[in-house]
């Protein structure tokens, strides 16, 4: 959606095709929300994205903060001056923000605070596939989950009523197939902002030491028995579909719901469905009732048996004897990956004894003929990224020997050939503390690779901790100037805020030398002999040393050349080419082609970076400067 | 109209997740029900990008069952393969003839290989395949980046969507920037153009 403008239309009744994540943000509008903070992350990004697009003409206060928990605090913070308020992250993001989730929930908020979830089953941009549902159990806050863009918009209102009428933050978890789905969405009233708050002192209710935490534990658990009777009412806590056939019933919810409701039609089930968006605390009434009227139960979710495991539980009250089909003890359905309406299709005809009404076998059959073979197409480092410069400096002056220990951001698909700049990666920041440990207990050199962002979101206390504890590692920041990965956001270095104002840089160079350490560097990448020069250096350094490889990402600096019209002099090859394919296999650049046994340039790509030229040992590839 | 199925397949960069907005925004338009099931992020950088459109009432799913495309938008040859599983003999293909090289090809040096092998194991799963030199039309229309607006008019002229032309062309004014449509209104044309001389199949 180009103009995100259309988010701002009052006009209730209009049908929009939106993405789940902008009818969030649409949600967001018609509920008065009035401060939004959010570290981006796929499948998440949107929510932030859209409304720092429409901050400031709708009368809100967007931030993108240094990362989750930080995000959380300044929304919780808001939230406690009786200001409405959500934060928006991928699922990992709460494992960064559950610090100060978990105790919040003792604390409560008074204006409505939404969190809002986005869980990556299949792990299509993510290091994990956590189910975050665990979250709701485990800190005792209300969820609600959407299984599609309509409801997305409508439970984020409904999260913020639900918020404020329990004193609570609410979780709004959703998964990619609801955040990157598009479907029609019909829009409600807007309601105007409000950013004026009022702190009032209430030290029993807000300061979290033992002797008040332990009062508010029994508090908060009251509270949730006032979720559950709002559980139990809840519109979104339903049987939405009767069917004749009354031996089986099928629960389910989120994503899992669309598959299970399509699948059971293709097998003609016609079974009774009771549809849970509101997912804690679950309304143990309208589920207990419901599995008296079936002998058999069916639940369709995706990965963890989350409700599965609750439902057996109230079954043990309200009918013993139902039988109840899964994934817990025998798997009808995976318990990883994303599920689909083959899956769900599979296990019901599995559990159903009904036949399945398309051979998928002979479609994998003839599929695995037509495909076999085929080259794989992986996510790659763009052409001219920075990036390539800079694992290919490290891989040439430290080697095949050296460890990289690299991080969350676009400089992990470095980890593939031909760069292999990536040995270790597990989570935000993680690259520099790992780093340490692995030069403590081995003579390899040993680099931390992480980007920009990821620096100021958590790796800094990995490098006040390399100072510290004297860990000998060379922490390489790959600095292309935004957050590149998730759709080129700002963050502290950049100078620019998530309300479109200019402001303070924060410099990572000056933070390196403020942390203690001795040897700071700044580098192009692409001025390859001089980066060299000064990696060799680092190396030599008794202690922790860093060096900020620093050009911007090659997509903003196309898209800045195409605004000013500029001429792009792609590489040429020249005739002192022989053939020896060491650029593309030093860098697997996409522009770099062998076609017809020669190497080429493919001049619709290429955007003249000069790496190929820097790298070629025949100096047979011309580049011109381009500003 | 039960329901009706497009599966968009090809290299991120090619303009996809737009196509399927304006096809989207099209079905909805006409008053439709409709689910388009993207991924972002880390996938699209240059890797395989795949995009479902569902249309009609009672769909929820925002996946493309395997075997049940109505019609498929193949951008690249090697990508229209990868995705074949959703193709029936009752699906219509029309596929960009431009290839784009994966970096493993060039690096071990394997030819990409020729269309009408291509062409031979996608007949296996359907006869109706159409081609067209989307890069060409894109590029004569003005901007090579229209490719993905060349490929939805070519699916245009088939008259096999359950949208008219001219809610596709409502769509396309409204995602596309007001100094790009021009080009894009060209770029429709075009591939609309080229389906309806004939002339294409295998």
């Amino acid at each position: 959606m180009p103009d995100l403008r259309v988010l701002l239309q009052d006009n209730p009744g209009k049908r929009v095709l939106l993405l789940g994540n902008e009818a969030i943000a649409r949600g967001i509008l018609e509920a008065g929300i009035s401060i939004v903070t959010t570290y981006p992350g796929t499948p998440a990004s949107e929510i932030g994205d859209s409304i720092s697009a429409i901050a400031a003409e709708a009368g809100l206060y967007m931030e993108y903060s240094t990362n989750e928990i930080v995000a959380t605090e300044v929304a919780g913070g808001a939230a406690n001056c009786g200001v409405r308020a959500l934060t928006a992250m991928k699922h990992v993001g709460l494992n960064v923000a559950s610090d100060f989730v978990m105790t919040l929930a003792y604390a409560g908020v008074r204006g409505g605070y939404v969190i809002v979830t986005a869980d990556d089953p299949e792990c299509y941009s993510s290091q994990n596939e956590q189910d975050n549902r665990f979250y709701a159990l485990l800190s005792n806050l209300p969820c609600l989950e959407p299984s599609d863009p309509q409801e997305a918009k409508d439970m984020t209102i409904s999260a913020i009523e639900i918020s404020e009428k329990l004193e609570l933050p609410v979780l709004l978890r959703t998964t990619t197939r609801i955040s990157h789905t598009r479907g029609p969405v019909v829009y409600g009233r807007l309601k105007k902002s409000n950013l004026k708050g009022e702190f009032i002192k209430d030290v029993k209710r807000l300061v979290m030491v033992p002797a008040n935490s332990r009062p508010k534990h029994p508090v908060l658990l009251r509270s949730m028995e006032k979720a559950k009777e709002i559980s139990e009412t809840s519109p979104y806590n339903t049987v939405v579909l009767e069917g004749k056939n009354k031996e089986f019933g099928l629960i389910s919810s989120s994503s899992a719901y669309n598959y299970a409701v399509e699948a059971a039609d293709l097998l003609g089930l016609d079974a009774d469905v009771l549809k849970l968006g509101m997912t804690h605390p679950l309304p143990e009434k309208i589920i207990g009732q419901f599995l008296k009227r079936h002998g058999k139960i069916i639940v369709v979710e995706e990965l963890e048996p989350y409700l599965e495991m609750q439902i057996k539980a109230i079954a043990k009250d309200y009918a013993p004897n139902v039988e109840i089909y899964g994934k817990m003890i025998k798997p009808y359905f995976p318990r990883d990956g994303e599920l689909s309406t083959r899956i769900v299709v599979t296990g019901l005809a599995k559990i159903t004894g009904k036949k399945l009404p398309i051979d998928f076998g002979k479609i994998d059959e003839k599929f695995g003929e037509a495909a076999r073979n085929l080259p794989p197409r992986p996510p790659i480092l763009c052409v001219g990224c920075p990036h390539r410069a800079s694992l290919y400096v490290m891989k040439k002056v430290a080697g095949e020997k050296a460890v990289y220990s690299t991080d969350i951001g676009c400089y992990a698909l470095g980890a593939a050939p031909p760069l292999s700049a990536g040995d270790i990666m597990t989570c935000m920041g993680a690259s520099i503390g790992t780093a340490e440990g692995i030069s403590k207990v081995t003579d390899a050199d040993t680099f931390a690779l992480i980007g920009d962002s990821t620096f100021f979101h958590a790796g800094i206390p990995g490098l006040i901790n390399a100072v510290y504890n004297n860990h000998k590692v060379v922490v390489a920041v790959l600095d292309n100037l935004t957050t590149a990965m998730t759709g080129h956001q700002p963050h502290p270095g950049t100078g620019t805020t998530g309300m479109h104002t200019s402001t303070e840089k924060v410099s990572i160079e000056k933070v390196a030398e403020g942390c203690g350490v001795k040897y700071v560097k700044v580098v192009d990448p692409f001025k390859v002999k001089e980066a060299e020069a000064t990696l060799k250096e680092a190396l030599k350094h008794s202690g922790p040393s860093v060096i900020v490889f620093r050009s911007p990402c090659a997509l903003m600096v196309v898209r800045e050349r195409r605004r000013k019209g500029a001429k792009i002099v792609v590489c040429k090859i020249t005739d002192k080419c022989t053939d020896c394919m060491t650029c593309i296999k030093l860098l697997g650049c996409p522009a770099l082609i062998f076609e017809d046994g020669k190497v080429g340039i493919n001049e619709a790509l290429c955007v003249a970076c000069g790496l190929c030229a820097s790298v070629c040992p025949y100096n047979a590839i011309e580049c011109e400067e381009t500003d | 109209m039960k329901e009706f199925n497009i599966i968009l397949a090809g290299v991120g960069g090619q303009g996809i997740l737009l196509a399927a907005e304006i096809l989207g925004t099209a079905a909805l338009k006409e008053g439709l029900n409709v689910r388009v099931g993207e991924i972002h992020g880390m996938a699209q950088r240059g890797g395989a990008v795949i995009s479902n459109i569902r249309i009609g009432q009672k769909v929820l799913a925002p996946t493309v069952l395997e075997g049940q495309a109505d019609v498929f938008l193949g951008f690249e040859p090697l990508e229209t393969l990868r995705n074949l599983k959703f193709a029936s003999e009752k699906t219509l293909i029309i596929m960009n003839e431009e290839r784009i090289t994966p970096t493993e090809l060039t690096a071990k040096m394997i030819k990409y290989p020729g269309l009408r092998e291509i062409g031979n194991k996608i007949c296996r799963f359907t006869k109706n395949i159409v081609t067209v030199d989307a890069a060409e039309l894109a590029k004569k229309a003005g901007n090579v980046l229209t490719e993905n607006v060349v490929l939805i008019g070519a699916l245009a002229a088939t008259k096999k969507l359950p949208v008219k032309s001219e809610s596709i062309l409502d769509a396309l004014r409204e995602l596309v920037p007001a100094k790009h449509l021009d080009v894009n209104v060209k770029a429709f044309k075009f591939g609309y153009e080229f389906v309806k001389k004939g002339k294409t199949r295998f």
